[in-house]
């Protein structure tokens, strides 16, 4: 089952890149789906960014002040908003986190 | 400043090797963001209860960073098949965009190029290779520096997709690895996040997250990726309206 999943995905995946090459289709797509594809990895990766910062692994409650993963990803943010890199960007905060995990 | 890619004479005819090396170099620098990324995602597939060939094969078949962690991670939280399949196919649907744009440089090619550069078409790649499509002369070898691009970084994904797996199992659980996702995504969205319907976008798709934690088979995840996307939409276009009347 999970096999047929991968491969179906995997070939979505591939039409999804192919499908403008294909000469089959001449047309952009129109002006409204351009626009709101341009929103696609904003609104996923922040879905998956807030609830692995916000929901507490243990116990699957909502954590804020006594959260060591908040703040090393608000420094985190800092360093991806400063140095714009990827490697800086995941260095910091998880540095941060094994600072503060050891500190809190 | 004067640029040499600038020059008509400079690159009119550059080889295809040339274009294929330029590819490879102008690509280099994201290597150093989509190695740990790779690595993390081996690492999480093991933890997930992929197998190491499932987890390496991921790697080829889907061939998109984020819709691969959020495949391991609702197939380990025992989300129905449909619902995984489905949240990758939203995920992924943003390539749709790159392949738009990039066509008209590609579109003359014989088939068996466009389903190669068709299947290598990624954010990394795509990012570095429509740069030099609409910035340097046009050249009969151009698609090259897409192939070089590409290569570069399906070899990247896959080379630490592999140290994954093969390292995973020896990483303490103290070390916080998982945490590298977050902060992978972080790296990307923080950047990009400019107008207020980005912003929007983040807040309602964050929002939505959280609340709809209770929410069946993680539909929480489809559901605020959806919701966000509305919402930036709607704001772009109220945007858009306002400026118009105005």
């Amino acid at each position: 089952m999970i096999w047929f999943i991968m491969i179906a995905a995997g070939l979505f995946t591939f039409a999804t890149r192919f499908i403008m090459l294909s000469n089959g289709i001449s047309n952009r797509p129109p002006p409204w789906l351009v626009d709101a594809l341009g929103f696609v990895p904003i609104a996923v990766l922040t879905a998956i960014i807030v609830p692995a910062i916000l929901i507490d692994p243990a116990d699957q409650t909502i954590a804020l002040w006594d959260n060591p993963r908040l703040f090393a990803a608000a420094l985190a943010i800092i360093a991806a908003l400063v140095t714009r890199q990827m490697i800086t960007t995941i260095g910091v905060g998880i540095v941060a986190l094994w600072v503060l995990q050891w500190a809190m | 400043m004067p640029n040499a890619q600038n020059s008509p004479k400079a690159s009119q005819n550059l080889s295809a090797r040339s274009e294929f090396w330029a590819g490879v170099c102008e690509e280099m620098p994201l290597i150093f963001g989509v190695a740990p990324f790779g690595l993390v995602f081996g690492v999480l597939g093991l933890e997930s209860g992929l197998t190491p060939w499932q987890t390496i094969l991921m790697s080829s078949i889907l061939f998109g960073g984020a819709s691969q962690i959020v495949f391991a991670q609702l197939w380990a939280a025992g989300v129905p098949a449909l619902i995984v399949g489905g949240s990758v196919c939203v995920i992924n649907t943003r390539h749709v965009l790159y392949s738009a744009s990039i066509a008209a440089y590609l579109r003359h090619l014989p088939l068996r190029w466009r389903i190669l550069l068709g299947y290598l078409l990624t954010d990394e790649a795509y990012a570095i290779s429509i740069r030099r499509f609409q910035h340097a002369p046009p050249g009969p070898h151009q698609h090259f520096h897409l192939l070089g691009s590409g290569m570069l970084l399906w070899t990247s994904w896959q080379f630490s997709t592999i140290f994954g797996v093969l390292v995973g199992g020896t990483i303490p659980d103290s070390w916080s690895l998982s945490f590298a996702i977050p902060l992978t995504f972080i790296a990307i969205v923080a950047p990009i996040l400019k107008t207020r319907a980005d912003l929007a976008a983040a807040a309602t798709a964050g929002t939505i997250a959280i609340l709809g934690q209770p929410l069946p088979w993680n539909l929480w995840l489809i559901t605020a990726a959806i919701g966000g996307i509305l919402a930036g939409w709607l704001v772009n276009r109220l945007n858009h309206q306002a400026g118009a009347t105005s």
